[in-house]
């Protein structure tokens, strides 16, 4: 499963730092909402729960906005999900 | 240190080694570093004009995500060779949290690379990941590259790691000359502090060469003492995404062209491709 907060987009316009703040990509790409940034490719493969990896165990982006009420319902996940036990 | 210092009295030419693309960021942090093949391609040629001998490459997908694939290396490949003839190729076998037997995958291309990379121990990555590197990869990635005629590139991330090179050597024959980068920046890296870095080329084997390697700020102090202590070095948009502090990289190419201006005041001319094959045995 993926992570909740993961989406591909060709553009954003997230607080990242002041030189990379604006941002347009040929394909979508890998974006953290939680983060409100795009993702390094490293970090793409644990947002994707590729190999051995998991987002609920190995993303500490995601350990800090796991009950983050923002992402509760626009993740069509409610905070006690039981398909999610780490929220 | 005497005999490497020795290299630099004698103006050796430096290898200049550019890590164009990397693993870990990607246009997030800097928009000019290179992820299709093409672009790789043309970065290559590039930094070739601008001084480097050697490319360290890593393959992506074609929306940037990692790739181990033998096929993407093999399309980055084919775009190096369209437009850089001679460069020598050096892929990376790198790939925190990837399975052992992806890390083989970029030494099968056709031909294969002239060198690969060769991690020498774990390296931590983010909050809870770890490159492991075990002994036992290290010896199947070495027993491979061996096979297929590719010179190893022993990457020393910190001091311990200069045991594990010791170690490899008990256990492998490695071909004349051992080439190794030193390493030196943040986390699980050796601390880039100047007194490290001597005390890491005085712990190499003898006879050992060395790559010099600073990551982000450091890439360019840490270069210069390479130059200056006989070595050779590697910059790149892999290692550091900036030109100065607040100022992006516009290219690869401009990070090689700095180091090649520097080489030059202290007597140091870049080493072409041909030179760079004869000094590490190719
Ligand atoms: S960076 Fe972490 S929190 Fe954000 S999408 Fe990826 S795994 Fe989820």
């Amino acid at each position: 499963m993926v992570c909740p907060f993961l989406e591909y987009r060709r553009e954003s316009i997230g607080p990242e730092s002041e030189a990379v703040r604006e941002r347009a990509f040929d394909e979508p790409r890998a974006y953290c909402t939680a983060a409100d940034r795009f993702v390094q490719a490293m970090r793409a493969d644990i947002c994707n729960d590729r190999y051995e990896l998991a987002h609920d165990r190995d993303c500490e982006i995601y350990l800090e906005h796991a009950g983050d009420e923002r992402f509760g319902s626009e993740n069509g996940e409610g905070t006690e999900s039981e398909e999610d036990p780490d929220r | 240190m005497t005999a490497s210092y020795e290299r630099y009295l004698d103006g050796d030419p430096l290898i200049v080694t550019a890590a164009l693309t990397g693993g870990v960021h990607g246009k997030e942090a800097n928009p000019n570093l290179p992820e299709t093949p093409e672009e790789i391609g043309r970065a290559a040629a590039a930094v070739e004009e601008a001084g480097a001998s050697v490319v360290h490459l890593h393959a992506r997908e074609p929306n940037g995500e990692r790739s181990f694939a033998t096929e993407r290396f093999q399309a980055v490949d084919d775009a190096v060779r369209a437009h850089a003839e001679s460069v020598v190729i050096q892929h990376s076998t790198g790939g925190t949290a990837a399975p052992d037997a992806d890390r083989h995958l970029p030494l099968r291309t056709d031909p294969p690379p002239e060198m690969a990379s060769l991690d020498m121990g774990p390296l931590n990555r983010y909050e809870h990941l770890t490159s492991e590197n075990t002994r036992g990869l290290v010896d199947s990635l070495h027993e491979e590259m061996v096979e297929r005629g590719i010179k190893p590139e022993l990457e020393v991330f910190n001091d311990g790691h200069l045991n594990e090179v010791f170690g490899l050597l008990e256990r492998r024959d490695l071909a004349d000359p051992v080439y190794a980068t030193l390493i030196f920046g943040p986390g699980t890296l050796t601390r880039p502090r100047p007194r490290n870095f001597l005390n890491a080329i005085d712990n190499l084997p003898e006879g050992a060469l060395f790559n010099t390697l600073g990551f982000g700020r450091h890439q360019l102090p840490f270069a210069t003492m390479g130059i200056l202590f006989g070595g050779h070095v590697r910059v790149g948009l892999e290692d550091n995404v900036y030109y100065r502090k607040g100022e992006l990289a516009t290219s690869n190419a401009q990070l090689v062209e700095r180091v090649a201006r520097l080489a030059d005041e202290l007597g140091r001319p870049v080493a072409t491709p041909e030179q760079a094959r004869e000094i590490l045995g190719l």
